[in-house]
């Protein structure tokens, strides 16, 4: 309790889940579109879903701190990096999925005379919904491990109880504070695979 | 969106010189076919003998290298394709039905597309259902895979009847089912179709099926069409040893009972009438001439007679007229099931029938020569 009041964790919590969701918000809007765009344009596909994948591969850290010459410090660049960073596995789960959408279904689709636009919103959309919404559970893990980043640019959120911590080598710290962190995130993770386990029950199979 | 019917009613659909190819391959090559409005024809052949292919390209699914399909003597390019195809009913074997849709909204999603009312489409929805013997409280709210396949393929029926389309292309819509079902499910499509009498286009690799269900059969092979006719033309004139195999034709008996007194009756000719003017004497003259063994006497379609020589002969001895060593004999309509016929024949213990077509004699039907037309 002492380290709870003393770092502010109801505060730190709650700017750790604005910044979290912000974060997902947009990554969400941002991926289903650069998808569902990727899908409709197969030739942008490989070079839009390879870019994001070199973004991927730039470690977490290496990414904060590039943006900090554009975005300068604390919550505006920890959100782009989430974003920055979220989007490949959203996208790249919206393109496979719009592209894998069993053929019967698009023919019979097609035969009952649904038009382009019906078929991908009617039928390819939805269909696709459980592996969309495995992107965004992965997502989920990912920007959270960037905004808990952020504490080191000044963020806040739960990252900068956990370099208060490390700084002040205070060990109830950073050990409530890291079991809390990986608490949330085991939790969100949880709602998010059963929000994923409900479209696919839905979706049969 | 108000969109126009494309058709209303099929009067003839036709494929003209149709060819499609996928790379060397021909799918289907030079197809003539006409459709008849109102008719299920079925098409059948060996898997990749250009069937279904044919049945997608009139639905515009497959574009044709050559040639022409038109609708009612309209090229159904001339047709948008959604148009088009939300006129024409579609039906395939593994359903396809939408996982992520009720059964209510599967049948309903053209009405919707097309802006139906919520209310309209859910009264149109329950009656479809009904009639595809899914009683709608208790399926409209489930999901497809809630359904067990019969129930799925009864679905899929029901969503292409949705827009009530005077064409239905269906592609093995049964091949999927256990064969118990598929029977079942057959005798109840047949039901539908005389309740609807619709244009129907059915691909199967059934014979029996093609036989129980098809007016007219179309028989595909290597891309192109074999022959195209009645069963009982393909099982009596075959073109080939292969229409001839796959119509079973070596064993016909057991396609016995797809057969109508039509296709066994013994066309009437003249010399079989006699004129009930006529003395006994000189009709056993006649007979004895042209060597019948039976003749009739033919009065007006109400009053026909059969005479045997033998009854001639007695007639003429103990001095009767014709008229009276006549005997009545069952009369048939051409349409009837031969079986039925033969039933009844055998019932009032003849050997002979009459054939009338519009009450004018057109054959006789001869109960000892049915076998011989059949072996």
């Amino acid at each position: 309790m002492r380290v709870w009041t003393s770092q502010l964790l109801t505060l730190r919590t709650l700017e750790h889940l604005y910044m979290l969701f912000v974060a997902l918000f947009f990554s969400i809007l941002l991926g289903v579109l650069i998808g569902v765009l990727t899908y409709k344009n197969r030739k942008l596909a490989a070079s839009v879903l390879n870019s994001l994948n070199v973004v991927e591969t730039i470690p977490d850290v290496a990414l904060l701190v590039l943006l900090l010459p554009i975005f300068g410090i604390g919550v505006g660049p920890t959100i782009v990096a989430s974003i920055l960073y979220s989007i490949l596995p959203i996208a790249r789960n919206t393109y496979t999925g719009l592209s894998n959408v069993p053929r019967e279904y698009i023919e019979i689709a097609d035969a009952l005379g649904l038009t382009q636009r019906e078929v991908l919103f009617k039928v390819r959309f939805p269909l696709s919904l459980p592996l969309i919404a495995g992107g965004i559970r992965i997502a989920v893990v990912f920007t959270m491990g960037v905004v808990t980043l952020g504490g080191l640019i000044a963020a806040g959120g739960l990252g900068a109880a956990l370099q208060n911590g490390i700084q002040l080598y205070d060990m109830g710290t950073i050990l409530i504070t890291g079991a809390w962190v990986g608490l949330i995130a085991v939790i969100l993770d949880g709602i998010a695979g059963m929000i994923e386990n409900i479209f696919k029950a839905r979706y049969g199979k | 969106m108000v969109s126009r019917k494309p058709f209303d009613r099929i009067d003839s659909c036709r494929l003209e010189k149709v060819t499609k190819k996928y790379g060397d391959r021909f799918a289907v090559k030079n197809l003539n076919l006409e459709i008849q409005g109102g008719e299920l024809l079925i098409l059948i052949g060996k898997s990749g003998s250009g069937k279904t292919t044919a049945l997608r390209m009139i639905n515009r699914l497959i574009e044709p290298d050559s040639g022409s399909i038109s609708v009612n003597g309209i090229d159904v390019r001339e047709f948008d394709p959604i148009l088009l195809r939300r006129n024409i009913g579609y039906v395939i074997q593994n359903i396809g039905l939408l996982p992520h849709l009720r059964v209510s909204e599967n049948v309903g999603l053209i009405l919707k597309l097309e802006s139906w009312k919520e209310e309209k489409i859910r009264e149109r929805v329950r009656y479809l259902l009904n009639l595809v013997s899914l009683p709608p409280q208790i399926f409209m709210e489930r999901y497809p895979h809630e359904l067990s396949g019969g129930q799925q393929q009864r679905v899929g029926l029901a969503r292409a009847m949705a827009m009530n389309p005077p064409l239905f292309l269906m592609d093995e819509p049964f091949g999927a089912l256990d064969p118990l079902l598929r029977s079942q499910l057959q005798d109840e499509f047949c039901k539908i179709k005389k309740e609807l009498g619709r244009t129907i286009v059915f691909v199967t690799h059934d014979i029996n099926e093609a036989f129980r269900l098809g007016d007219r059969i179309a028989v595909m092979n290597n891309a192109e069409l074999v022959q195209v006719g009645t069963p009982e033309e393909l099982i009596f004139s075959p073109v080939n040893d292969m229409v001839a195999e796959i119509v079973d034709s070596k064993r016909k008996y057991r396609h016995i009972d797809a057969l109508k007194v039509r296709d066994i009756m013994q066309p009437l000719e003249k010399r079989y009438i006699l004129h009930p003017g006529l003395s006994a004497a000189l009709a056993l003259d006649y007979m004895a001439k042209v060597g019948l063994e039976v003749a009739l006497v033919f009065w007006n379609p109400e009053n026909i007679g059969r005479v045997y020589l033998n009854d001639v002969l007695n007639a003429v001895f103990s001095g009767k007229s014709l008229e009276e060593a006549a005997k009545p004999l069952p009369l048939f309509s051409p349409e009837i099931p031969l079986l039925e016929a033969l039933a009844r024949l055998k019932a009032e213990g003849e050997s002979m029938g009459l054939v009338l077509e519009a009450d004018k004699p057109a054959g006789i039907l001869f109960s000892d020569r049915v076998l011989e037309n059949l072996i």
